[in-house]
């Protein structure tokens, strides 16, 4: 009777403890996330342009944005084309230099950091220095190029090349995944591997059999993030392109910036920005949704 | 035990809790989140020791620049030691974007430069103090073509007047053997686009205009005229077109001579292959091409006299633009402007009123070729004009006097900045559309047809 009294009270006492170190997460949430999202919501139902009171107009920003606007409805086909692009692309490459680097290779170490180097470059450096290489004029891919006698190509100043050439870049930029598949591909058990190998499975069958679906839990984060983190892409946009020729790399990230500061529309922009939030939740929920389907965790259905 | 931890945890939870709160609380002064210009950001603070007072001044420009107005308010404040200057640099393309933003966390500087194409709008919005009486009583006024006018009435005037000519590598042409351009008397079209061809290398050494030249191996091209699209209306009024009517009632930008016009810019790269390639996306015409060294002739403002050809190790001349139809360059040039939400009015008044006598800025900016005047007196009055082009600064002083005097005083016609609003937008959508026209995927006719309705739509400020 007295030992479970003890543990009730010992049981609320922790819970307490507990509570009080969550209040600076809960207040960081509530005020850098909740109350903005909300702030962001009530001003896209109003005029509002940096000076002055705002004034209600209810839905008319968005109605705006989806009928006359000459930038948003190319720039979310935009977004979406170069995120696929740029997922696909950074997952299977990130996935294939995180194979080849788990291998007994001499150098191994160095091998690692090159590949993670990118990620940890200065953005704006990156994409000037990849301004360069691929100038229409003069840049050293289109040197490459005119020595194997092929046209030179225009990369990011045409509209069919702008979004593949910026996804390339995202592409190595991504050192972040392999590091983090490293970690997945050496959370797979040795055990199948040669229970596998027993068995008589080559290296592609026990690729496709044991490592893949015991990564699956790690693609999936892997795969959450890129897509989030793509969806929001701006950079590119911001160093290198304004957009792209016509409207063939203006993100909706961009479109956003330029209502906001170019032009000082700031409760349209906000529009865009709820907008945006929904689109990115949408897919994330759809990710979500159909990762049951695919995913197995090795500790059994939860 | 038990307890002792209790008060532990308690007490880090707080430090955290306070920390957070702390650190969030300095985060309200962040506003703008492009890449920030170097230099402070316009403070206003009262020094407490004696009674200076500290006006910002926003500008833009390259690190020439930034030497000479500093030059101009170390001036100022010798002549008004309770006043102190500080000069603000915010790059030309993001000018008008960090304003907004300054505006809207009620930060805007002092005083400043303005872009021309955010002047009328900004002052629609309130954000400018009112300067028509900035000439009360003077005996000189600046020319009407740089008054930026709202409803007709004057609204801000522009602190110096610039206009586009053309630059040309003499030690190209000499090389070439083909005669210079004319300060007097503006090339037709055809005879500039045959004068490019023939300044046109290939890798053997071979012109555009002889057979077997090779399109895919040029080292040197023979013109660039600046697609960096505010400079495009020049070619439109030179056509005999307009992209506003001159009323600035209307939008005309959808006319065929104002398509034609545009057309034959982006048939330089790509039919005649003169130019090199230039999506029109950046303020660098002359710096990419000319200052490298690689182009023979290009289009740009008066203002590279002093910016940037005075570094190169070439000789290079100024002549008049080519001439579709009529013989025009477009002027323009920022006002000087006292913002209203300024704390200190009068001083910025009293520093933009200083500044924009020529005396004031004449060493730093005017004789080094950064700005030209603003008074009619210094292009009509022989002695004056003289004193400004007379120096080690400029070309020689009869290609100066045809191809920046007289043609400024005669052939000059105002930007649409000047009487029309919302060009700040309006030029972002046509920069945008006109990309595939550039790349060759589209004509300008198709591209301003089928953009019609938006170009119009911002014009009318919907």
């Amino acid at each position: 009777m007295q030992k479970q009294y003890k543990t009730k009270k010992m049981h609320k006492n922790e819970t307490l403890v507990a509570y009080i170190c969550l209040i600076p997460s809960i207040i960081g949430l509530i005020f850098l996330t909740y109350v903005p999202l909300a702030a962001v919501l009530g001003l896209s139902l109003t005029k509002w342009e940096g000076v002055g009171i705002p004034e209600w107009v209810g839905f008319a920003n968005y109605i705006k944005l989806f009928t006359t606007d000459p930038y948003f409805v190319d720039s979310i086909k935009v977004t979406i084309y170069f995120s696929f692009v740029a997922v696909i692309g950074s997952m299977i490459y990130s996935l294939a230099i995180a194979l080849l680097l788990n291998r007994k290779i001499p150098a191994r170490g160095f091998f690692r950091a090159v590949f993670y180097l990118p990620y940890v470059l200065p953005a704006m450096a990156v994409y000037i220095g990849w301004s360069w290489l691929y100038e229409a004029n003069f840049g050293l891919f289109n040197y490459i190029l005119s020595l194997l006698g092929i046209h030179k190509l225009k990369f990011i100043a045409s509209s069919e090349l702008v979004v593949p050439s910026l996804a390339l870049i995202a592409v190595w930029l991504s050192g972040n995944l392999i590091v983090i598949f490293l970690a997945g591909l050496q959370n797979v058990p040795k055990v199948y591997h040669e229970a596998a190998e027993i068995d008589g499975a080559n290296g592609w069958q026990r690729f496709r059999h044991v490592t893949l679906p015991c990564m699956t839990p790690i693609i999936f984060y892997n795969l959450l993030m890129a897509l989030i983190t793509n969806m929001q892409v701006v950079t590119p946009a911001l160093a290198l392109t304004q957009g792209g020729p016509g409207n063939s790399s203006r993100f909706i990230s961009y479109v956003m910036y330029q209502y906001a500061f170019k032009s000082g529309k700031f409760s349209y922009a906000c529009a865009i920005a709820f907008v945006s939030f929904l689109l990115i939740g949408v897919f994330t929920v759809i990710l979500f949704a159909t990762s049951k389907n695919w995913i197995f965790y090795e500790g059994g259905e939860e | 035990m038990k307890k002792c931890k209790k008060i532990i945890s308690t007490i880090l939870g707080l430090t955290m809790v306070f920390s957070l709160t702390a650190c969030g609380g300095s985060q309200g002064e962040t506003t703008s989140n492009e890449p920030a210009a170097n230099a402070q950001t316009g403070t206003k603070q009262e020094a407490t020791n004696d009674d200076v007072i500290h006006i910002s001044y926003s500008y833009w420009g390259t690190p020439d620049e930034a030497a000479s107005v500093q030059e101009v308010a170390d001036r100022y404040h010798e002549e008004n030691p309770g006043v102190v200057v500080d000069i603000v640099c915010i790059p030309n393309e993001e000018y008008v974007t960090k304003l907004n933003t300054m505006a809207a966390a009620n930060e805007l500087p002092d005083c400043g430069i303005m872009n021309e194409a955010g002047v009328l709008d900004f002052g629609s919005k309130g954000l400018l103090a009112d300067v028509s009486d900035m000439y009360a009583g003077a005996d000189a006024v600046p020319l009407d073509s740089i008054t930026f006018k709202a409803d007709g009435k004057p609204v801000a005037y522009s602190a110096a007047n610039e206009i586009l000519v053309l630059y040309y590598n003499k030690d190209l042409f000499d090389a070439a053997g083909v005669p210079y351009p004319s300060s007097t008397e503006a090339m037709t079209w055809n005879e500039f686009v045959n004068t490019a061809k023939k300044l046109t290398l290939d890798v053997n050494g071979k012109n555009a205009t002889e057979a077997g030249f090779d399109p895919e191996n040029i080292v040197q091209y023979g013109c660039t005229v600046d697609n960096w699209t505010w400079q495009l209306e020049v070619w439109a009024l030179s056509n005999g077109g307009r992209w506003f009517s001159e009323d600035g009632k209307s939008c005309t930008i959808n006319t065929p001579e104002v398509a034609e016009s545009i057309q034959k810019v982006a048939d330089l790269m790509n039919v005649e292959h003169v130019m090199p390639y230039r999506a029109g996306l950046t303020d660098d015409g002359v710096q990419s091409t000319i200052c490298a060294g690689n182009v023979a002739m290009s289009t740009g403002g008066a203002w590279n006299i002093g910016t940037c050809l005075n570094g190169v190790d070439f000789n290079y001349g100024v002549a008049r633009l080519p001439k579709m139809k009529d013989s025009v360059t477009i002027c323009t040039g920022g006002p000087q402007v006292v913002f209203s939400q300024s704390k200190h009015p009068e001083e910025a008044m009293d520093f933009i009123k200083w500044y924009m006598k020529e005396e004031n800025s004449w060493d730093s900016l005017i004789a080094t070729g950064i700005w030209m005047p603003i008074l009619e007196k210094y292009y009509t009055d022989d002695a004056l004009t003289n004193s400004w082009i007379d120096n080690e600064n400029f070309p020689e002083h009869d290609e100066c006097v045809g191809a920046l005097v007289d043609y400024a005083m005669n052939n000059a016609k105002s930007t649409c900045w000047y009487y029309v609003p919302h060009t700040n937008e309006f030029i972002e959508l046509l920069r945008a559309v006109l990309g595939d026209v550039w790349t060759g995927d589209a004509t300008a006719e198709s591209v301003l047809n089928e953009n019609y309705n938006a170009l119009n739509a911002i014009f009318l400020g919907e």
